[in-house]
């Protein structure tokens, strides 16, 4: 339980701390949060579950406070932890967002709810934090984000809140099939013909496809991180969209199973035209945050894809690659906001020589730009190639199409890179790298390069509950 | 009933105290009084007594009890939130309170009648005090024709019922409640008498609690009465209507819910329309929260229709529970325009609250975020206890009403956003004043909005 109080009570602490300690104070709280999961990391067993707080209780809500983890769970805590770290970390430097008080708070309580979201084993309570973890994003926006932010913001909200809506509603719908509560092993057990199924799912669907984003419903992303601040863009990639695919495996796949082979191949191939035509788009930008957001998309829809393969290497796949992608998407909007703080421009037209200027920059740069489009020896690359073998097993065209994402995101991974770090020597000033920016790139490159030469720390966590969630979901697919 | 005793003479108290024109006296009077109503609803309640065992037109059951605390707690929230404005006027220092506590003995005789002369009386004297006070403002024209419009439209609805209640007593032959239920149970073949007469009580009903069609009054005589009337409109008077119909409809024509229930769905997807779509427009927050509570209504009738698939209680709950978080959220934002205070009721005089006064603009946004059913706040438990029960019999409304939550989340946003941004004459702007009644009803209001949701949980 203290893994979820602990983020609660710090929300409420940096309220009222003094503004010259706030942000070490911060940094602090979040690696008091690292270390907690961290202990219970030591006294977890593969493929073990462990309840954090139960209560069979039949409230009028018809809702139960069952919140555990198994693997999967575990390793989304961890990551959500670090990352909350990591970000804490990047904006350190900047005096303005990392001493104000609901800066603080508010990514506490961001990290709340995103735990709550990974731990809760009851839909009603999934819900909630789904959307509790809404508002802090939000407001950070809001408060920090940049100028004609708030039609952006707007949209973002509405969009991501109907999503959540249709969710709702097939929460509401899968509770008038059973008498007994929203909790996972009743909802798990219920089984429905391939229409309610199909009616169900298609809420799940569009929740998740509007946080992930996948293609049609992606429209909302790339304008919301340009406009939020490095904190909010790196909340919203890193996290926030690793719920949604968290959820899909967690909730709609073992959920409405009945129906799977209605939406596997509609999720397939939303995934790939999102992986083609993001990364198209993305080599066509100027500005360094959108040509990631647009990578973004281009990553995650690959991962998306994956996870519609019931297969145990396609699921590992995945999970590894939302975790590399959480840090990679992490290091490279910390990149372009390190630019557009030093410069207070990002378009890559208008850079160029910073290579010259700041060295220390243009490697860690370049190591998280490596990272970024899967080189051997990094995370991404054992997650995509996992991915990608069981989606060519699959079917071979699907393969062969979903493939060229990773000679598309060398293209505009490096066209960003090259464009802005050699070129003509530019004559502006250009600081290198402080102390606590290398600390911060360290910590990404050496996560992302461990989990690259020995991904087996991870799938040994995460491979036993995998494989639980898909022998739920075979079984009654067949 | 002692409740009922006690308020009233508290109001005749008040009334006469307010001759000496000491605002405080009357307030102090008015709160004893309003707590001493509570404690005399729980009393009763508790121990079942009754004052007059032989008297059966008033009958305080469960659904009474719960309906009358709130109608009572919301009240005495209203007095304080507008002790100040409504105390300004030294020659009217009292009369405003008194005309409330009146009023409110009204809501809790709708909330417990047994036959249709207590209903009529319950809803006049709930009625009548609300006309006056919507022209409280007596120099501003908006206010008088608030108050005119609210009397004229009102006496209508009043005309109407009592038609309505002509043609049931024709074709029952009685004005109890109990034995116009067994009387229609008992026939084989209903007269249209009876249909006819039903629907024109629904109609004075639709039209008390400004639900479309009979919405048109409403937002004129929101924005033209003083805020805190109009949050005693939009909750108590509400929440009595409410009461009401669960009572006359859900229990005793609940034989023939053939006849109203779809027209009573109807109203509701309508009202979910009209409301949320005509409150995008809005420049003026009273009119805002206006559309939006006629948004607001029709989501709370679509539990009304929905009762007959659940156990006999669970609908009052849901009613409630959504009324309750309704109210709660409507009083935190009246409890601003009282802070607020100003005449033109703009909505760009919401602009940066937040940085004015951060905690003041917590509580708004909490209000609002309720009003939209975001969770945690209570009003997403109360959309979630009437749409997870409505779901069983009518799937495709229960989509509407969500797509309408989808439409409102927009000009909640918008307001959301109002309050948050920079106030324009940055960096020095007035300060807002807010006095300590205020700050407790906000206080108490918005823990309760922010924890309502998981106290009901431990039932």
């Amino acid at each position: 339980m203290e893994l979820l109080i602990l983020p609660l009570a710090l929300s409420l602490v940096s309220l009222i701390i003094p503004k010259s300690t706030r942000r070490f104070a911060a940094l602090l709280g979040a690696l008091a949060s690292i270390v907690i999961a961290v202990v219970h990391l030591t006294s977890f067993h593969a493929g073990a579950f462990v309840e954090l707080f139960s209560s069979n209780h039949q409230t009028f809500f018809r809702m139960t406070y069952q919140m555990g983890y198994d693997g999967l769970g575990l390793a989304m805590i961890l990551l959500t932890n670090v990352i909350v770290f990591v970000i804490l970390l990047a904006n350190f430097e900047n005096v303005n967002i990392a001493s104000n008080k609901m800066f603080n708070s508010m990514v506490f309580l961001m990290q709340f709810a995103l735990l709550g979201v990974f731990t809760s084993f009851d839909l009603i309570l999934f819900y909630i934090f789904w959307e509790l973890s809404l508002i802090p994003v939000f407001l950070i926006a809001f408060w920090f984000g940049e100028k004609d932010r708030k039609r952006t913001l707007l949209i973002f909200f509405i969009y991501t809140f109907i999503g959540s809506l249709a969710m709702l509603f097939s929460i509401f719908y899968i509770g008038t099939l059973t008498t007994g509560n929203y909790d996972y092993q009743t909802l798990v057990d219920i089984e429905m013909n391939t229409k309610t199924a199909l009616v169900v799912c298609m809420g799940f669907f569009f929740a998740f496809a509007v946080k992930i984003p996948l293609f049609p419903f992606h429209t909302w992303q790339p304008e919301t991180y340009t406009k939020s601040p490095m904190a909010g863009t790196m909340l919203l990639s890193g996290l926030m969209l690793k719920m949604a695919l968290f959820g899909i495996l967690r909730w709609m796949l073992p959920l409405t199973p009945e129906a799977y082979h209605c939406y596997k191949y509609v999720i397939i191939v939303l995934g790939l035209i999102g992986v083609i035509y993001a990364a198209v788009i993305a080599m066509k930008q100027n500005d360094l945050k959108k040509i990631f957001a647009y990578a973004s998309i281009s990553h995650v829809g690959l991962i998306a894809a994956g996870l519609m393969i019931l297969s145990i290497d396609a699921f590992t796949g995945a999970v590894v690659q939302m975790v590399n992608h959480a840090f990679v998407a992490v290091g490279l909007f910390l990149a372009a906001d390190i630019i557009d703080r030093r410069l207070g421009r990002r378009d890559i037209q208008t850079l160029g020589g910073i290579a010259v200027k700041a060295p220390k920059f243009a490697f860690w740069f370049a190591v998280i730009c490596f990272a970024a489009v899967s080189v051997p020896l990094t995370s991404g690359f054992i997650g995509e190639f996992l991915l990608i073998k069981e989606l060519f097993t699959d079917n071979a065209w699907i393969g062969v199409l979903i493939g060229t994402t990773l000679i598309l995101a060398c293209v505009y991974t490096f066209r960003a890179y090259q464009l802005s770090m050699y070129g003509k020597e530019s004559s502006f000033n250009f600081n290198d790298l402080t102390i606590t920016e290398i600390i911060t790139f360290a910590i990404i490159s050496i996560i992302v390069v461990v989990f690259g030469i020995y991904p087996q720390l991870l799938i040994d966590l995460v491979k036993p509950s995998l494989e639980t969630i898909l022998m739920t979901i075979k079984e009654s697919s067949i | 009933m002692i409740a009922l005793i006690t308020l009233f003479v508290t109001g005749l108290i008040t009334l006469f105290v307010a001759f000496t024109r000491k605002p405080l006296l009357v307030g102090i009077i008015a709160t004893i009084g309003l707590i001493g109503g509570l404690f005399g609803l729980m009393y009763e309640s508790r121990y079942g007594i009754r004052l007059f065992p032989d008297y059966h037109g008033l009958n305080f059951d469960t659904t009474a009890v719960m309906f009358s605390f709130i109608c009572i707690i919301f009240t005495t929230l209203l007095v304080w939130t507008g002790f100040k404005p409504l105390t300004e006027n030294e020659n009217h220092a009292g009369d405003h309170i008194a005309l409330m506590i009146f009023s409110l003995c009204g809501a809790l005789i709708m909330t417990s009648f047994t036959d249709f002369f207590m209903f009529f009386l319950g809803l006049e004297i709930l009625s009548i005090p609300v006309y006056v006070l919507a022209g409280m403002k007596k120099s501003d024209a908006l206010s008088s024709e608030a108050s005119l419009k609210y009397f004229l439209t009102g006496s209508f609805a009043t005309g109407i019922l009592l038609f309505g209640i002509a043609w049931i007593y024709g074709s029952t032959g009685s004005f109890d409640l109990l034995e116009i239920k067994n009387a229609i149970l008992n026939s084989t073949h209903n007269s249209s008498l009876l249909y006819v007469g039903v629907l024109l009580v629904l109609a004075s009903f639709l039209f008390k609690i400004g639900a479309v069609p009979y919405h048109f009054w409403s937002p004129d005589v929101y924005a033209g009465s003083p805020a805190t009337i109009m949050g005693f409109m939009a909750s108590v008077v509400k929440i009595a209507a409410f009461a009401a119909i669960l009572r006359l409809f859900t229990d005793t024509f609940d034989s023939i819910s053939g006849v109203w229930g779809p027209l009573v769905l109807g109203v509701s997807v309508l009202s979910m329309f009209v409301g949320n779509l005509s409150a995008i427009k809005q420049t003026r927050v009273r009119r805002l929260l206006a559309y939006s509570s006629i948004a607001h209504v029709g989501y709370a009738l679509l539990a009304v229709v929905t009762f007959d698939s659940v156990e006999t209680t669970t609908y009052h709950y849901n009613v409630y529970y959504y009324l309750l978080a309704y109210g709660l959220a409507t009083i935190i934002l009246i409890t601003a325009e009282n802070i607020i205070n100003d005449e033109s009721d703009d909505i760009e005089n919401w602009v940066g609250i937040a940085r004015k006064n951060p905690i003041l603009g917590l509580f708004i946004i909490m209000a609002i975020l309720s009003l939209a059913g975001v969770p945690p706040m209570m009003g997403f438990f109360g959309k979630y206890l009437i749409f997870s029960q409505a779901i069983y019999d009518y799937p495709y409304i229960v989509a509407i009403a969500l797509l309408n939550s989808g439409i409102g989340i927009y000009y909640y946003l918008k307001l959301i956003v109002k309050v948050l941004r920079k106030p324009y004459e940055a960096p020095k702007f007035d300060k807002l004043i807010i006095c300590s009644l205020q700050w407790i009803v906000l206080i108490i209001s918005g823990v309760l909005l922010l924890i309502g949701g998981f106290l009901l949980l431990l039932f």
